[in-house]
């Protein structure tokens, strides 16, 4: 037996554990194929960095040995004819594909429990979500399955679940990685995003999905991020913000206590703590709840059972027809709510009201953090989320308080920054993230100021 | 902003989307909860600061790639026959809703 069979089958191992326990990380998996994967790595006698390391695949990226159904019904069964750039590119570092990772049908959620193959568990607590959309892939790495894993983001969906389940979880810049392969769901805030059991695995597996792909023409010119650098022993010289309006009065209390520990810690490391202010924070969520739908209500119009997926026509003799009942009975309740709410906003009559009114706004909210990153501020530290992870069923109910689960992340979507999620403590056994967020292509800097809060804070202690 | 009947049936028609009656009464609820909140950008004043993003998308030779897929279109496709998609006829046009 190989090396990378060996490796093969002890990711195998790990997999059935993390299963077996009710995670229910994976929508798609099976030792066979990872075998597979590591009896062609040793024929070719890969060598990249990444060689023999399994990486769970979030389910809305197209990869050809699973099914790629993106959490959905109407996607039930769908093989994708291509492979995303980035999963082209972690087989071409020696990675093996562990499986898909359950999310949010078409990643529209925070905490799973919209996927229509069922919720994934917090390995932590199962009576919590881990988050979402990438709830699966988080629930993956914190259950020890695998160290890394792909997910992707449109308004917080990696940052979120890295905090819920205490691992690292990073936003790369908007173009950093190729969309090539991500199915749309808003296409000006999509990324794909990486997660890891701690700061460098995360790095790691951006720096080889990243760089330019001639295939997505938004992708930034720029050679891949690579291999990240070891941890900085002190931060003299970096000056962190903080933003005030992310740290409300009546905030968590052990939210704002780890908040506090790690601001504490960055001062010991000799960075500097300076108070600003984003003043149109508090428009992020609305903005972003008519800027996604809107986007989304385009992208999800090819879903209509004539090209791919499952169709509902049962003798249906009008094609509109076939449409209405393959779309109406194929989208769960979170899709079909954010289709028509995206629909509406872009109808005529609303359009100037909400749709152009919310791209002003998200300038706005871009013009507040190009003027903060101008003060010589070299990254911003927040909470990744308002409270540590929910219950289940706390929030369907209400899709607005869903929605404000993401006050804090969306915003680095909206704008298109860099911004990482790290573990910095907990508050009675249930993790809390902390987040970074840098200017523009800043993910190194980010990278590196949470290599050394990592070593300096107990992610693991109490924090109250 | 309240969200009617009407309005949920209309959306519903231009986004292809069979709604039955049950989930109407609660998307009419819910949308009329969410358009409600995010009224409040309308405090937003339109002389807030705009930041142009200058970096312009990259453009490539106008020139057709081989994008070789692994499966064809028959195979992914609900109904394929002789190179082309099948769908049911397209039946009457509903008055107003598609005409010019």
């Amino acid at each position: 037996m190989t090396d990378f069979v060996r490796a093969a089958r002890e990711a195998a191992k790990r997999l059935a554990a993390c299963e077996a326990k009710g995670t229910h990380a994976f929508l798609a998996w099976s030792e066979a194929a990872l075998v597979e994967q590591a009896e062609r790595l040793a024929k070719n006698g890969a060598s990249g960095p990444l060689a023999g390391e399994a990486v769970a695949v979030k389910d809305v990226i197209a990869e050809s040995q699973f099914p790629t159904t993106c959490g959905s019904k109407i996607l039930e069964g769908w093989r994708s004819p291509f492979e995303a750039t980035a999963v082209r590119r972690l087989r071409e570092a020696g990675a093996l594909v562990a499986g898909k990772a359950n999310c949010d049908e078409f990643a529209m959620g925070s905490s799973t429990e919209w996927s229509a193959y069922g919720p994934s568990r917090n390995p932590v607590d199962p009576t919590r979500v881990p988050g979402g959309s990438s709830g699966g892939s988080a629930a993956a790495v914190a259950a020890g399955a695998v160290t890394m894993a792909l997910g992707s983001e449109t308004g917080g969906s990696v940052r979120q679940p890295a905090a819920f389940c205490g691992i690292v979880g990073i936003k790369p810049t908007y173009g950093r990685v190729s969309r090539y392969g991500l199915v749309a769901f808003g296409s000006s805030l999509d990324q794909i995003g990486t997660l890891g059991k701690d700061v460098t695995s995360a790095a790691r597996l951006l720096g080889v999905i990243s760089g330019r792909d001639d295939r997505d023409a938004t992708s930034l010119d720029r050679i891949p991020l690579g291999e990240p650098g070891p941890a900085p022993a002190n931060l003299e010289g970096t000056v962190i913000g903080v933003p005030r309006e992310y740290f409300p009065e009546g905030l968590h209390a052990g939210i704002r206590a780890a908040s506090d520990r790690a601001l504490a810690r960055f001062k010991d490391l000799g960075a500097e703590v300076r108070d600003v202010s984003l003043p149109h924070t508090k428009y992020a969520v609305p903005t972003y709840y008519i800027v996604a739908p809107a986007e989304a209500s385009s992208n999800l119009a090819r879903y209509d059972g004539v090209r791919y997926g499952p169709r509902a026509d049962g003798g249906l003799k009008d094609v509109r027809a076939v449409y209405r009942a393959t779309r109406g009975h194929g989208f769960g309740p979170e899709v079909r709510r954010r289709i028509l709410l995206g629909t509406y906003v872009l109808s005529a009559g609303y359009y100037d009201a909400y749709y152009r009114k919310a791209q002003r706004v998200r300038e706005a909210i871009r013009a507040d953090f190009a003027r903060v990153f101008a003060q010589d501020v070299h990254a911003l530290f927040t909470p990744t989320t308002p409270t540590p992870a929910f219950k289940f069923g706390e929030h369907t109910a209400d899709p607005l308080a869903m929605y404000l689960s993401d006050v804090y992340v969306c915003t680095a979507n909206l704008a298109g920054v860099p911004a990482l999620s790290l573990p910095i403590g907990r508050d009675q056994g249930l993790p809390v993230g902390g987040q970074l967020i840098a200017a523009m292509e800043g993910e190194a800097r980010i990278i590196r100021i949470a290599q050394a809060l990592e070593r300096a804070v107990d992610a693991t202690a109490e924090v109250r | 902003m309240r969200v009617t009947r009407t309005d949920i049936e209309k959306v519903a028609a231009l986004a292809e989307l069979g709604v039955d009656d049950a989930s109407a009464a609660e998307l009419q609820r819910q949308l009329t909860r969410i358009l409600d909140y995010v009224a409040q950008l309308s405090e937003v004043t339109d002389d807030a600061t705009s930041a142009v993003d200058e970096r312009a998308a990259r453009l490539r030779r106008d020139v057709v790639d081989p994008d070789p897929l692994s499966r064809t279109p028959k195979e992914m496709a609900p109904a394929f026959k002789d190179g082309l998609f099948t769908v049911p006829r397209l039946g009457e046009l509903d008055r107003g809703e598609d005409a010019p």
